[in-house]
């Protein structure tokens, strides 16, 4: 395999890397049984607090976990709409996503085009030198080795322990988990606020590895792909890993292609990831994405009086 | 006789009431380890009430309850299933797409890892130790009702419940599965089990239970052992009720030509069923819910075809009746379900109005509304509907006046046939007796078919009545025939066919 391609793959696994926290975050939060279409407004968030964290303190670890907690806090306010008080999960989605992305622009004015410390490079001794695999997905950060850990944690997570059973009972079907005694707002509480921790972790990574610095619009529909993803994977985690590198691999690209100079107007190789999306999720939709998905998404429930 | 053992569990004076209805009053009761309980009682006796509240799902107004004379308060379903109290509901709470065995260990005490290997061997042994058969690995969607049922039980044996309240187990099993069941109850009792079984079939009961208590409008009203029951006749009229409480007049009617038949239906739940309803007569469907009339109904009223049989209505076959769309002089369905199947909630007045009048108020493809608008506001005179505003929504009106406006706009068609099911469930006496009244005028120039699990109701005013059970009329006769009349109960009950007389 030539280097170019070598460096496009290497390129799609980072530029995947993102997609693919906020991805596993959305599908924990699905799995409780809320949908949360703020993933977007979440990722810049996240993205933003991760810089600004970096920034003053040095610390691109702490930025990194700062993120998290951002995206949890603000996916906190999805989870009070819509747990507290009863509201339409898909517009306080959607509100969270303009009030997400419109916040951070805002604040992040200020800082637009500095540059800040961050994770770089550091090839895994021994797997970096493996043929092909090596240079692939053993020369990259700290963060994407992280995101590789994550998906089989997360996987183990809902299969395998009780408190996965019980998270995704409570997604499948509430009432039911509720006669068996289980506290199903609590959970879906829970399962909001760690959907959101990953999904801001993966606006860190925005930040804090893939430029280094802070521009606005920086998660550039990222978010978007990720609620898409979440379908296209079957709201599987090791799914969503393989859909998060195809995407980023279209993203990487297209950066390519408009670099290396092409007649092709750029609006239309910035399209290509949303064509995909598209076209993804045509293809999802005829298959057994109605039986994966779970059956109460979306569905509040009223409170016990 | 009662067991010597003090009880696991005493009801102490439960009451409970929801608004104006007493739901539970003064519910004294005792279960037992080891013994089979059954509550037995029309439909809205108050069973499940008073159940939800052993489950923890209700709270009782006054009153207590007590484990191993204990006096214990549950404010939520957790409490109870770790007081040992499990409940199997009549609508399965299970988890559809996950496996037997993971339903089985959903919200486990302890531990954090799984072994899905391990609670599928523990799951077998469970079972086996009840003598049930169940494939751990299988996904509930793939599994029968009768299945189902079995992950239910083994998930109360799992948790090590003592107390097992089963909700009309048998509602949604064949003939072979409710013997299975039986032999899982008995076993389960000689194991040392408390079972509570609430149902409404007496036969079950007779067969399953060592005690019966008869519930009847929220009290009960008898306790008994098996052992000492001699009638079940008796067993059946003191469960059913018989009072007739309101009275109207009703005076014969010429009848007509037969407007409506239907012939050998067989499939989605019936059996066989033939009927003919000629003009001029009220004929009532009486039987327990969920013994056919649901589907007799919406196969007559075109919401779905018949599987066999035939149908025929002012002449028409089925498929060419519901084939020609026409709004007056046809066929009027008066839907149990008044809030979702007769009207919409969210829209005004005249716009339930032509929910079903559309045709009549229609020129070319534009409505008119205002001619609509008008004629409601004269029917809201004529059927008294509260408050007479045409441009309140429909879920701003009580009951008794939404019952008023669906049968002010059916009425309103000149219906030839009018199918009413249910028509006066959850009104008040008032209300009752004016739909009763409406339903008797509109006879003059229609056939009605009623129906109904209110014998009261059935009685005042029906010129015959077929009653339904397990899918079958068991028989048809005019509500003159007092000697027939006397048996309706028994009937219902399916305790007796054309043929035989059961044993007192």
């Amino acid at each position: 395999m030539d280097g170019f391609t070598i460096s496009l793959l290497a390129a799609a696994v980072q530029s995947g890397t993102p997609i693919l926290y906020a991805t596993l975050g959305e599908i924990l939060t699905e799995k409780s049984g809320i949908l949360n279409l703020g993933v977007e407004g979440i990722m810049m968030v996240g993205a933003l607090a991760a810089f600004l964290t970096a920034l003053t303190t040095g610390s691109p670890a702490l930025g990194f976990a700062v993120g998290g907690l951002a995206g949890a806090l603000l996916a906190g306010v999805h989870a009070a709409v819509c747990l507290g008080f009863q509201g339409n999960q898909v517009v306080s989605g959607l509100a969270l996503t303009i009030l997400g992305t419109g916040l951070a622009n805002f604040l992040g004015t200020p800082f637009v085009g500095k540059s800040g410390p961050g994770f770089t490079a550091l090839p895994i001794p021994g797997l970096a030198d493996l043929p092909l695999l090596g240079p692939i997905f053993f020369r990259q950060d700290v963060l994407v080795y992280l995101s590789y850990l994550a998906v089989p944690l997360l996987w183990l997570f809902l299969r395998n322990t009780r408190w996965g059973l019980d998270l995704r009972s409570v997604g499948e079907n509430p009432a039911a988990a509720a006669a068996n005694g289980l506290n199903v707002v609590g959970w879906r509480w829970i399962g909001t606020m760690a959907g959101g921790f990953l999904t801001g972790l993966g606006g860190a990574y925005l930040s804090l590895a893939y430029t280094h610095l802070w521009t606005n619009g920086l998660s550039a529909g990222r978010g978007w792909i990720a609620v898409a993803l979440v379908i296209f994977a079957f709201w599987r985690a090791e799914r969503a890993m393989l859909g998060a590198y195809l995407f980023g691999g279209v993203m990487a690209f297209q950066l390519r292609l408009q670099a290396a100079g092409t007649h092709l107007p750029s609006s239309l190789l910035l399209m290509l990831p949303y064509a995909l999306t598209v076209i993804v999720l045509v293809l999802a939709s005829w298959r057994q994405m109605r039986s994966a998905m779970p059956a109460g998404l979306g569905i509040n429930i009223e409170p016990p009086d | 006789m009662s067991s010597p053992h003090p009880p696991l569990v005493r009801l102490e004076k439960i009451s409970k009431s929801f608004g104006d209805v007493h739901a539970n009053r003064d519910i004294v009761l005792d279960i037992h380890a080891g013994r089979i309980k059954a509550i037995l009682g029309e439909n809205g006796a108050g069973k499940s009430t008073l159940m939800a509240m052993l489950a923890g799902q209700l709270q009782p107004d006054g009153g207590r309850i007590l484990i191993n004379g204990q006096p214990v308060r549950f404010t939520s379903t957790r409490q109870a299933i770790q007081a040992g109290i499990g409940m199997v509901y009549q609508h399965f709470k299970l988890v559809e797409a996950m496996t037997v065995a993971e339903n089985l260990f959903l919200s486990q005490e302890k531990g954090f890892w799984l072994s899905h290997r391990r609670m599928m061997e523990r799951t077998r042994q469970l079972a086996a130790r009840y003598h049930m058969t169940i494939d751990p690995a299988a996904k509930i969607d793939d599994l029968s009702m009768g299945e189902r049922q079995r992950v239910e039980i083994l998930k109360l044996l799992r948790r090590q419940s003592r107390v097992l309240i089963f909700d009309e187990p048998t509602a949604v099993l064949t003939p072979p599965e409710i013997e299975q069941l039986f032999r899982a109850l008995r076993e389960m009792s000689q194991q040392g089990k408390a079972i509570v079984f609430i149902s409404h079939k007496l036969d079950e009961v007779m067969d399953v239970a060592d005690e019966i208590a008869i519930l009847r409008k929220g009290r009960i009203i008898d306790q008994l052992d098996v052992a000492e029951v001699t009638s079940k006749a008796e067993l059946a009229r003191r469960m059913v009720g018989k009072e007739v409480l309101l009275e109207v007049d009703r005076r014969p009617c010429k009848t007509g030509n037969v407007l409506l038949e239907a012939e050998n239906l067989s499939g989605e739940g019936l059996e066989g069923v033939s009927l003919q309803l000629c003009r001029g007569e009220i004929l009532g469907i009486v039987g327990v819910a969920g013994n056919g009339q649901k589907s007799l109904a919406e196969i007559i009223c075109g919401l779905q075809p018949p599987a066999s049989g035939r149908v025929r209505i002012l002449g028409s076959d089925w498929k060419r009746f519901y084939a020609t769309r026409t709004d007056k002089k046809t066929l009027s369905y008066i839907p149990e379900d008044r809030q979702g199947l007769a009207t919409c909630l969210a829209m005004n007045l005249v716009e339930n109005f032509l929910l079903t009048t559309r045709l009549t108020f229609s020129r070319g493809v534009w409505l008119q509304r205002q001619q609509a608008r008008s004629r409601l506001q004269g029917l809201t005179g004529d059927f008294d509907i509260q408050p007479p505003n045409v441009d309140a929504t429909a879920g701003q009106l009580s009951g008794g006046n939404l019952q008023k406006l669906v049968l002010a706009r059916e009425f309103f068609r000149e219906p030839r046939v009018i199918v009413a099911e249910q028509p006066t469930q959850g009104l008040d006496v008032a209300a009752t007796e004016e739909v009763w009244k409406l339903l008797l005028a509109a006879r003059q120039n229609a056939g009605i078919l009623l129906i109904t699990g209110d014998l009261a109701e059935a009685l005042a005013l029906c010129d015959r009545v077929a009653v339904m059970f397990g899918g079958r009329i068991v028989d048809t006769f005019p509500t003159t025939d007092s000697e027939k009349v006397e048996r309706i109960g028994m009937m219902m009950a399916g305790l007796e066919t054309p043929g035989k007389v059961a044993a007192g």
